[in-house]
């Protein structure tokens, strides 16, 4: 435990560095990458390695002004959690030498790269954190400082209006949570989380689903996923990495926690995990493919895998209820897999689409084009991280959806109810998978493919090799996991050690089912090369031409009458119409001899539209109501103070 | 050794019965049609020939048709073809094989987007969501045959305690999944009335339009890709028909390959006598199946105790 503090010590001060050297540009950078490097690799040493040893939990616990007790646990599943808090934000600092390249905002960077530390740190005592008060606190400073990440670029109005959402839904989140909490410490009396499951049965549905509607805002389901769609597409790019591979996860992490500690005996709890992880997956997977802006879609396919997560987890937990230990096992362990999973290969596409927006100036998938050969390097990566979230052998994405296939066939059972919701989430995952697969086709086939739409896109050139590094470290991580995927299996088996119910559960069949398909990838890639040899043994010594793209006769062919990204998706979306509405504008023929028509698209989120219609409104209406409390006076105001103390005096 | 030899046979004979829906349609038709012979032929056509590679193309263009072939003789070596083990069998591989197929789509589609032409882009659009929707029909399939069979692989399905048989005591729901089956085998290969692999004009094309722009060898290896696959769904299709589990091996083949002809004999006869849907019909089409495979599974909640 005390290794994990000094290496927190080591990222903070490699954040006050940062603002301390921001006179000296390229050292402040230096200084602060090799200090949170340092940092983050003890940091990952520590969790590594008491994961592995499956090390006994350690609990410790200080007192602070006196007044509270700050106390923290770790146990295996924190460990797990500390992996890629301690893997992924090394690389995306090392990512940002090149990608914050602008000189005249050095201070600025200064303040995102002290902010990432603060990020970073508190992430870690979120997972270990022990009581109300820790957790809150951790949690708190998570928000705030991934809040000023996010505005980094505050002179555009979009990204101020993006982080103001952004900071109402961590806020109005943050208010769900402490009524959580102060329902549980109605019924405890005590902060420690341990007393959690003392509470009575019929109260842990309502804290649990309180606390859901906090941490899912973080985490990103279906209709509260609006603050992670405004950020990612504000934040930079090596942030909205870290956001969305690392801090929604936190999410998810408080939910599991959540749900172990209220150790409900109530089936609906897993049962609406998992209807929601349904939703979440299917709709966000479906706007990602109406979506054109290249980090926007990356956000939305945040909140599809955030979806695959939670179906794992309520697989898990409807095993617990169902009494099926293989079934809890395989659901839990592969939603950790996916996590680590999604960690690495979500960095890698914000990542490249940081590229393509730091080298093409443009995001917009029906503005790009060409790039594969103008950006070679970064082009691959990207490939092979559309391969890995498809969900696609030989890549990583694979192996944490077979291993939740796995715990939901095993859910098949004779009861009614998870029989039919185990039903729903194989099919649902195969229809995420495809979704994922078609519009994952779209983002490289039109935006890396083909040929450019734009000038700014036939001008791209090759990212900075800081950039480009780290997207190839990356993909070939997911390759590996991929091919190779044992050791990485059992380190999300081991990071499920500690929950109660799957304890014991004898691995040691599955993992010659793992080394099964660790052993088909082989075939299939020693089968891919066998065919690519033939291949090249037919092509000896034959004349290759070249020439135009068959355009089926027609002679003037322009790089504008290729598919977009729109047309691609429009098939797909309008399948899915009534939950993914499309708002069209289109100006109409007015005159005899028509002038300028306009006809525009416009794909739009449907839970934004009802928060505006049903919540929003209603609200300012009766806001507006109440304006004539806010008079700028001020004797008036501290009145209201006075007064404010005297009632609550008085009541309490 | 019985295995390699039945892998093997599958490969040399996958040329041949595609040309018999040719030959179907032609006998429809009044036509004499093609000797059946021809794919073999223009597969030694095709071979001896150099390519023309569009300069919009990268790399990902030459990958498709590899990955696509590959993926395709992969379910060849997992499937038991005639009853015979196949070569690699794991507790687990129809998930895998699946997404390995979902692979070979991934690239064929990327291969198309490569070129910039509208057409091959208006035809990837297509087939991405199509077999999004034949996917759900696939997987509603495996969590059937879970429920029947306990097991996760295609050597499983059709062996162990509790097999897949129309004779066994689920014949009955097994003619729903032979229906479902049969329009995914429609839909995964690109046959009528999904997609019209005959018609004169790309715009109403689906595979075909796709691999316009592949010429000389790797167009070889796309076709090689489809028959490998038609055959892997036809095979499927014919282990859950073919009752009779003989001792004779060779009895046991011929009787496969029997059913084998006759679903291909069907599929030109269904060529012949239907048209294909105008598009906007298909994704109905696509997801009669899935309801089909559904009602069977949820029959299974009484019938399997």
């Amino acid at each position: 435990m005390g290794t994990m503090f000094v290496s927190l010590a080591v990222i903070l001060a490699g954040g006050v560095a940062a603002l301390l050297l921001c006179r000296q540009f390229t050292l402040m950078k230096l200084v602060t990458i090799a200090t949170t490097t340092a940092g983050c690799g003890v940091g990952l040493f520590y969790s590594l390695s008491n994961l592995l040893s499956h090390a006994a939990t350690i609990e410790i616990s200080r007192n602070w002004l006196h007044l509270f007790t700050l106390a923290f646990k770790v146990d295996s599943i924190s460990l797990f959690f500390l992996v890629p808090i301690f893997t992924i934000p090394p690389l995306a600092l090392f990512y940002s030498f090149h990608y914050m390249g602008d000189k005249a905002k050095a201070t600025r960077t200064a303040v995102n790269y002290f902010f990432f530390a603060v990020l970073v740190a508190s992430m870690a005592l979120v997972v270990t954190a022990a009581n109300i008060i820790t957790f809150a606190l951790a949690w708190e400073i998570m928000s705030l400082s991934s809040f000023f990440l996010v505005i980094f670029d505050y002179q555009t109005k979009a990204n101020r209006q993006a982080g103001y959402i952004y900071f109402i839904f961590a806020q109005g989140g943050a208010m769900f949570l402490f009524a959580a909490f102060a329902l549980l410490y109605q019924h405890t009396g005590s902060f420690d989380f341990s007393t959690f499951a003392t509470i009575p049965e019929s109260a842990k549905l309502l804290v649990f689903i309180l606390a859901f509607l906090c941490f899912g805002s973080k985490a990103g389901i279906f209709p509260l996923h609006l603050a992670k769609i405004q950020s990612g597409p504000a934040a930079p790019s090596h942030i909205a990495a870290i956001m969305s591979a690392v801090m929604s996860k936190m999410g998810i992490y408080a939910i599991f926690r959540m749900y172990l500690l209220l150790d409900a005996t109530t089936p609906l709890i897993g049962q609406i995990v998992l209807v929601t992880g349904i939703g979440t997956g299917v709709l966000g997977v479906v706007y990602a493919l109406a979506k054109q802006d290249l980090k926007e879609l990356l956000a939305y396919s945040s909140v599809e895998n955030i979806g695959i997560i939670l179906i794992g987890l309520g697989i898990g937990m409807v095993g617990v209820s169902e009494q099926s230990q293989a079934m809890a096992f395989f659901g839990f362990a592969g939603a950790f897999m996916h996590v680590f999973n999604h960690s690495i290969f979500k960095s890698l596409l914000f990542m490249g689409a940081g590229a393509v927006s730091r080298q093409a100036k443009i995001t917009n998938i029906d503005q790009l084009g060409g790039l594969m050969k103008r950006m070679p390097i970064t082009g691959r990566a990207f490939l092979a991280g559309s391969v890995a979230i498809s969900g696609l052998p030989p890549f990583s994405g694979f192996i944490g959806e077979f291993l939740i296939y796995y715990g939901a066939f095993y859910g098949i059972s004779n009861h009614r109810l998870p029989f039919i919701l185990a039903i729903l989430a194989i099919v649902s995952l195969a229809v995420i998978g495809g979704l994922a697969a078609a519009c994952f086709t779209k983002v490289v086939g039109l935006g890396f493919l083909g040929e450019p739409r734009t000038e700014n896109a036939a001008k791209a050139t090759e990212a900075g090799s800081s950039m480009t590094l780290i997207m190839v470290l990356l993909a070939l991580t997911s390759l590996l996991i991929g091919v190779l995927p044992e050791p990485f299996i059992r380190l999300a088996f081991a990071g499920i050690n500690d929950v109660p119910f799957t304890v014991g559960f004898d691995t040691q069949a599955f993992m010659g089912i793992v080394r099964q398909v660790s052993q088909t990838v082989a075939i299939f890639i020693g089968l891919l090369l066998l065919i690519t040899l033939f291949r090249k043994i037919l092509y000896l010594k034959k004349e290759i031409g070249s020439g135009g793209t068959w355009g089926c006769g027609f002679t003037q062919p322009t790089v504008r009458m290729q598919y977009t990204g729109t047309s691609y998706a429009a098939e797909m979306i309008d399948f899915y119409r009534p939950f993914v509405p499309v708002k069209k504008i289109y100006s109409g023929l007015s005159k005899i001899f028509p002038g300028k028509t306009t006809w525009e698209t416009e794909v739009e989120d449907v839970a934004e539209i009802n928060y505006q219609l049903r919540l929003i409104q209603p609200l300012l209406k009766f806001l507006h109501k109440l304006r004539w409390i806010q008079h700028g006076k001020i004797q008036l105001y501290i009145a209201y103070i006075v007064l404010a103390i005297i009632v609550l005096l008085l009541l309490l | 050794m019985e295995s390699i030899f039945s892998f093997c046979f599958a490969i040399l004979i996958t040329p041949l019965l595609p040309a018999l829906i040719k030959k179907v349609k032609a006998c429809y038709a009044g036509q004499q049609g093609p000797p059946l012979l021809i794919n073999y032929y223009t597969m030694a056509k095709l071979f001896k020939k150099g390519s023309v590679y569009s300069t919009s193309t990268t790399f990902v263009f030459r990958m498709g048709p590899v990955v696509g072939c590959a993926t395709s003789l992969m379910m060849l070596l997992f499937f038991p073809m005639a009853g015979i083990a196949p070569l690699f069998s794991f507790h687990g591989d129809v998930l895998i094989l699946f997404y390995l197929m979902g692979l070979g789509r991934f690239f064929t589609i990327l291969a198309a987007l490569d070129t910039a032409s509208p057409f091959e882009g208006m035809g990837a659009a297509r087939e991405a969501f199509f077999s999004t929707l034949a996917e759900a029909t696939v997987f509603g399939i495996l969590v059937l045959f879970f429920r029947i069979t306990g097991s996760l692989s295609f050597a499983e399905f059709f062996s162990g305690s509790h097999p897949i048989s129309l004779t066994g005591e689920h014949g009955a729901l097994l003619i729903l999944v032979i229906v479902a089956l049969y329009i995914v085998m429609l839909t995964e290969n690109s046959r009528v009335p999904v997609d019209d692999p005959a018609t004169h004009l790309e715009l109403t094309m689906i595979h075909e339009v796709m691999i316009l722009d592949h010429s000389g060898p790797d167009l070889a290896l796309i076709e090689l890709g489809a028959w490998f696959k038609l055959l892997f769904y036809a095979g499927f299709l014919a282990r859950i028909i073919d009752p009779f589990q003989l001792q004779n091996v060779w009895l046991n083949g011929l009787l496969f390959y029997a059913v084998v002809t006759f679903i291909y004999i069907t599929i030109g006869t269904v060529e012949s006598i239907t048209a294909r849907y105008k598009m906007n019909m298909v994704p109905k089409f696509i997801l009669t199946p899935f309801i089909l495979v559904f009602f069977a599974t949820i029959l299974t909640m009484e019938l399997i105790k």
